[in-house]
């Protein structure tokens, strides 16, 4: 008997829950591993500490590059097994296919901010272990100028202290870091049949321009390629602003004339700044996203090439479709 | 459409870049019947599947399922339907069949669970088992549950038994048989093992470089396709119409062949020729595809 739900779609409560759990099957093996390099890592720290009881690790999530790399990387195990331009599961199964791939980059980027999480509770725990407080006042010595900060020398008098409170809302990088280069590797991994070979034709692009700009003495171009790099990577609303809220490139190490080394700030970090970068990021990455999505839609178009080489084999066609006629008069007898 | 169609299609041609996989298919699956799609390797049986799936788009035409489309609606088709594709292997390698099973049944609301465990005992097929460890026959029984637990109302089957062993593809047909008698449920099958299909089968069409051939009723098949005797005089030659439509050679008195074409229209040209039709006999299914594969069918 036909039953009589035979023929509806599923809720997309449902289907979400599917996605998680399929994800979450897929991204197994690689959690693990994971979970078995952080316990040994685990396992150094402490012997470390151990070693020496006098040094204190401060809470700083916003520092770590891993939750961007993480995120970079997740969804070449989320859409393990799919191909989206070949034999995808995904479009076999009753889902409008658009809501079907976002239903799976938001089953990952769940998982995402579960491990992004869990780092930040190992971070966490470390500190803790470390005898360190969360929340505690730090000085911080700041360059007078961008160029003295990048110089890697200071003067005893060139830098000045200033205390600073911990701002609980940078702890939030972590999550926003993760969440856009997720969202780009994800329409990458959705929207291009060869991902890996788009990524490598970029960078090596921009190396070959390099090098033939450097064998061509044309010192604007390299200029001009310098300072894009440069905009996009360390810029106001660069790479590093999300990733770190540009605490990476804020801070660099200088020998003072005594002979230490010191951390020093070329600034401190702008939250304003940090929001902006990334609502600037993730709103890219997002339109990126549905661009990649929209490639799916059950309406694609066809190769408009295709048509327009069938539309010239119309003879072809016609030749065909006679026989069909003759025979389907059969079928309908 | 007319409400008599389970599956339909109007005029439907794809191109691979310079390879034409279809060519203006118009084919037809009324409602509960079984379809028996044939053809060579590379005849096109498993894009006329695939854009029925939306998996392909086509270039021109279009593809129902129901009466639905299967691009404007392509879940509520593909709700309707139980896919086998051609590649026997399911690319979550990594999940185990339990979880698989469970992960396609939450997106059916008709699920069976109760039937589909009936079919994986029917198959005996473990479902501890991680997917990618299942041989080429377990992979193809795995998925033929997947195909049939949610009841579909279409079943398209591309190739549904091959890989499996000669015991349990007689079990397969059979369950297949049972399902079929279960409920209305209309088939479209691809496949090159025609005779597995000889009981069940009732409708064939023949696809040939793209284009679809023929198409005709199981009933229609004999008016079609039989085996001729025939005598001819002495010095009798074939004309073209009748070596298109199957006679071989240069019989010196008697000859036997299998024919395609309308059995008046051969008749009519054996006899004008000077030869004399002593008997035409059926053929097997099996016998009659396999000749509407291999000779030209003329209006």
């Amino acid at each position: 008997m036909m039953p009589a739900t035979t023929g509806l779609t599923p809720r997309l409560r449902h289907v979400l829950a599917a996605q998680l759990r399929a994800t979450g099957a897929a991204l197994r093996g690689p959690a693990v591993v994971a979970g078995v390099s952080f316990a040994l890592l685990t396992v150094l720290v402490l012997i470390e500490r151990a070693d020496n009881s006098a040094r204190v690790i401060a809470f700083h999530p916003e520092h770590q590059v891993l939750p961007g790399l993480l995120g970079l990387l997740l969804p070449f195990g989320v859409w393990r097994g799919e191909a989206p331009f070949g034999r995808g599961v995904l479009w076999t199964l009753p889902v409008d296919r658009r809501t079907h791939a976002l239903a799976k980059v938001f089953a990952g980027w769940a998982w995402l901010m579960a491990l992004v999480t869990l780092l930040v509770c190992w971070l966490l725990a470390l500190v803790v272990a470390s005898d360190g407080q969360v929340l505690a006042e730090e000085v911080r010595r700041i360059a007078p100028t961008a160029a003295t900060a990048r110089s890697g020398s200071l003067g005893p008098d060139a830098a000045a202290f200033v205390h600073t409170s911990a701002q609980p809302l940078l702890w939030l990088v972590p999550f926003t870091a993760s969440t856009g280069t997720y969202l780009f590797a994800s329409a990458l991994a959705l929207g291009t049949r060869r991902p890996l070979a788009w990524v490598s034709g970029v960078v090596g692009g921009t190396l070959l321009l390099v090098t033939l700009a450097e064998a061509a003495n044309a010192d604007d171009l390299l200029r001009q390629i310098d300072g894009g790099l440069k905009a996009l990577f360390y810029g106001r609303y660069g790479v590093d602003t999300l990733l770190t809220a540009r605490t990476e490139s804020l801070q660099g190490s200088a020998t003072l004339s005594n002979g230490d080394t010191v951390v020093v700030w070329s600034a401190l970090p702008d939250l304003t700044q940090w929001a902006v970068a990334t609502a600037i990021w993730i709103a890219a990455g997002l339109a990126s996203l549905w661009a990649a999505a929209f490639r799916h839609r059950e309406a694609r178009p066809s190769s408009r090439w295709s048509a327009r080489f069938l539309a010239g084999k119309d003879a072809v066609g016609r030749q065909s479709q006679q026989g069909i006629r003759l025979n389907g008069r059969k079928v309908e007898q | 459409m007319s409400g008599a169609d389970a599956v339909r299609t109007e005029a439907l041609s794809k191109r691979y870049r310079r390879d034409t996989a279809l060519r203006a298919v118009s084919l037809r699956v009324p409602e509960t019947a079984i379809y028996v799609l044939a053809g060579a390797n590379g005849a096109g049986k498993s894009t006329v599947m695939k854009v029925l799936m939306n998996l392909e788009r086509a270039d021109e035409g279009t593809a129902e399922v129901l009466g639905m489309d299967s691009v404007r609606c392509g879940p509520q088709a593909r709700a309707q339907m139980g896919y086998v594709p051609e590649d026997a292997r399911h690319p979550y390698g990594w999940m185990s069949s339990s979880q698989l099973l469970a992960h396609i049944a939450a997106y059916h609301r008709s699920w069976d669970v109760s039937y589909a465990d009936r079919l994986r005992r029917t198959f005996e097929l473990r479902l501890d088992r991680k997917v990618g460890t299942l041989s080429k026959g377990e992979a193809r029984r795995l998925q033929l549950i997947l195909a049939l637990a949610h009841r579909p109302a279409v079943l398209l089957l591309d190739e549904p038994t091959d890989g499996l062993d000669p015991v349990v593809r007689s079990r397969t047909l059979a369950v297949l048989a049972e399902h079929l008698a279960d409920g209305p449920t209309s088939v479209l099958v691809a496949t090159h093992q025609i005779h597995e299909f000889e009981t069940l089968a009732d409708y064939v069409g023949i696809l040939r470089d793209g284009s679809l051939i023929a198409q005709l009723s199981r009933d229609e098949l004999p008016n079609v396709v039989g085996r001729y005797r025939v005598e001819v005089p002495e010095g009798w030659t074939a004309t073209r119409e009748l070596r298109s439509a199957g006679v071989r050679g240069n019989p010196v008195r008697e000859a036997e062949w299998t024919l395609v074409g309308h059995r008046g229209d051969l008749i009519d040209r054996l006899t004008v020729t000077g030869a004399l039709v002593h008997s035409v006999r059926p053929v097997s299914f099996d016998d009659a595809v396999v000749a509407l594969i291999a000779h030209q069918v003329t209006p």
